[in-house]
């Protein structure tokens, strides 16, 4: 049985997003620390360290200008 | 807002329970299906005491083997398999698993939340570890036994043993599956779930530890994930990153492994901690000294746990530098640690004290977790681990904190909240039986394998030399008594959970002053679905 939609505004569909955000930003740092530690056997430490750090710095960036973006719009 | 409390009480194994919003399955669906973290809570810690006895059972083998000099019960290889699988089932069987079952049952309690936050995931991460249990002791019966390279699964010889090695590497990614999902559910729940009022900094120190924990393994069981992954590989897909021929290397593996592996061990040993730090001031009647300091020590310690990797390698032929740095950061944990002890003292100092069994098993921790501490103090000294390395005296280090600190604080937070649980008081007289056979049985059996190591016997050897007999005999008969001893605490907890015993009333301890004990002993199947206003 699926989760009823709730609308945006109600606080058990806020917290529900909440989770959700909290979760995946967890579930990002595991996937890099698998991934980095099989990737820099390939691309070597330094360029896979400076690969993540960029990344994250670019996804931070979109993530908060995305949502700059949202709340003005 | 007050608690509201269901008057329909779960309890463990209580197949009768209901609520008054949703009637949930009974039977073996109810158990299947289950996304009630106390069920849930139930599961793991059931499963986790079966793998404790069949890790067990391994080291009665390997005990009943060494108890005199030559070879007679077992073969050198199933030997070899024995003290692998022992490591194994206890790490990631038997001790994160009842970690874990503590989390479940208690965090949601202890913050006012109504249950985990993903309810769903919670059962999944369960669920996959009866699987990978069976994979890793179906894995003594396929073509050429089971991995029997340490549970550490150094190359080269991992990459050239039997296909039990691959049921080993498919066991360890579930394990690390279930442990990774378990880990983002506890940090969102006591992120996003806690009652109003409970800021991070008036939680139950029980939270803190595991909150740190989960952070702990979300960083590094995708790293032994990875480290497995490029084993398989390795093995089957003519990889060669662990393979001197190749252009690999194998101490690349004890690398990646020990990165995963330091951290591991603070992950076994934070949530003792955390239920040490809420039996002593319960049994004290004074609030824990230096909670905040508790809560620094802790962190600290969790991000010191990432830069002392090596110092399970210093016979590897690191740089002098690398040898220097990595003993002077290890030395470095000590700082926190002992902060953490000297709090815990502090907090009976003056108290009013009486001696329950869950009180016994804490004291019990204090002061053979301190030892095992200090061992590793000792090991920690480079040109010492050079001599000590593969000795008995770090088998006897690392069982002294991970059985009398880890297993002895989950014996005392087992006997401190088995009246939430299941509604019924343990047998006090059982309990204290429990506890000093299992005290003194431990010391016979690991006490004397300090002795052993400085007198220079090797460890996972199936043989040994004359001069090793009679420790080696004291420490079989140490550690028989001590599987023994064990059999009592499942009495003990068969009695509780068919509530054969006295009623327990909601706060049985009259020092206990966290938010378990406002609701009913056995707590209901549904607590704070209103959330408490603490103040």
């Amino acid at each position: 049985m699926s989760a009823p939609v709730l609308p945006p505004q109600n606080p058990a569909s806020r917290l529900r997003a909440s989770n959700r955000r909290t979760a995946l930003v967890l579930a990002a740092i595991a996937a890099t620390f698998f991934v980095g530690v099989i990737g820099s056997k390939f691309l070597g430490g330094q360029m896979m360290g400076l690969s993540v750090l960029g990344i994250a710095v670019l996804l931070y960036l979109v993530a908060a200008i995305g949502r700059n973006l949202s709340d003005k719009g | 807002m007050s608690t509201i409390a269901h008057d329909h009480p779960a309890g463990l194994g209580d197949p009768h329970a209901h609520d008054d919003h949703a009637h949930h399955p009974t039977g073996i669906t109810r158990w299947l299906t289950t996304t009630n973290h106390k069920d849930i809570g139930t599961m793991y810690l059931w499963f986790s005491f079966t793998m404790f006895l069949v890790g067990g059972t391994m080291a009665m083998v390997i005990r009943a083997e060494l108890f005199q000099p030559g070879l007679q019960i077992v073969d050198p290889e199933f030997f070899n398999s024995m003290t692998t699988l022992h490591g194994l089932i206890m790490v990631f069987g038997a001790i994160m698993p009842a970690a874990v079952g503590f989390a479940n049952w208690q965090i949601p309690l202890m913050i006012g939340a109504p249950d985990m936050a993903f309810a769903r995931m919670n059962n999944w991460s369960f669920w996959l570890l009866p699987p990978a249990a069976m994979l890793l002791v179906i894995s003594l019966f396929v073509p050429g036994g089971a991995a029997s390279g340490g549970w550490t699964l150094y190359p080269p010889l991992t990459i050239q043993t039997g296909m039990g090695m691959d049921l080993t590497i498919f066991a360890i990614h579930i394990l690390g599956a279930s442990s990774i999902m378990g880990s983002i559910n506890i940090i969102t729940t006591i992120l996003n779930l806690r009652a109003p009022g409970m800021t991070l900094m008036r939680m139950p120190l029980f939270c803190w530890t595991w909150l740190i924990t989960a952070y702990l393994l979300i960083a590094v069981m995708p790293v032994l994930a990875g480290a497995v992954t490029m084993l398989l590989t390795d093995r089957h897909f003519g990889t060669t990153f662990f393979n001197a021929a190749g252009g690999g290397d194998p101490v690349l593996f004890q690398h990646v492994f020990w990165f995963f592996g330091h951290p591991e061990v603070y992950i076994i040993i934070l949530p003792a901690f955390g239920i040490v730090s809420q039996i002593i001031p319960a049994f004290s009647r004074k609030p824990l000294f230096g909670y905040a300091s508790m809560v620094y020590a802790t962190a600290g310690i969790a991000i010191l746990s990432f830069i002392v990797w090596a110092h399970h390698m210093f016979t590897t032929g690191m740089p002098t530098a690398g040898l220097l740095f990595f003993m002077y950061a290890t030395m470095l944990i000590a700082v926190p640690t002992g902060v953490k002890v000297f709090n815990w003292l502090a907090t009976m100092w003056r108290g009013s004290m009486t001696f329950e069994a869950p009180m016994l098993f804490a004291i019990g921790f204090l002061f053979l977790f301190t030892l095992g501490g200090f061992t590793g103090l000792i090991l920690s000294v480079m040109p010492v681990d050079v001599q000590m390395q593969d000795t008995y005296y770090v088998v006897a280090h690392f069982h002294y904190v991970m059985v009398a600190g880890s297993l002895f604080a989950f014996f005392g937070g087992a006997y401190y909240w088995i009246p939430k649980w299941s509604g019924t008081m343990y047998n006090e007289t059982l309990a204290k039986v429990h506890f000093w056979s299992s005290l003194i049985s431990f010391n016979v059996a690991f006490f004397p394998m300090h002795f052993l190591g400085l007198a220079g016997m090797p460890r996972r050897i199936p043989d040994y030399a004359q001069q090793f007999a009679d420790w080696n005999m004291v420490s079989s008969i140490g550690a028989f008594w001590f599987g023994a001893s064990q059999l009592l605490f499942l009495y003990s907890m068969i009695q509780c959970a068919r509530g054969k015993g006295e009623k327990a009333p909601a706060r049985p301890w009259d020092g206990a002053d966290t938010l378990e004990w406002t609701v009913p002993s056995p707590a209901p199947y549904h607590t704070f679905e209103t959330p408490p206003q603490v103040k």
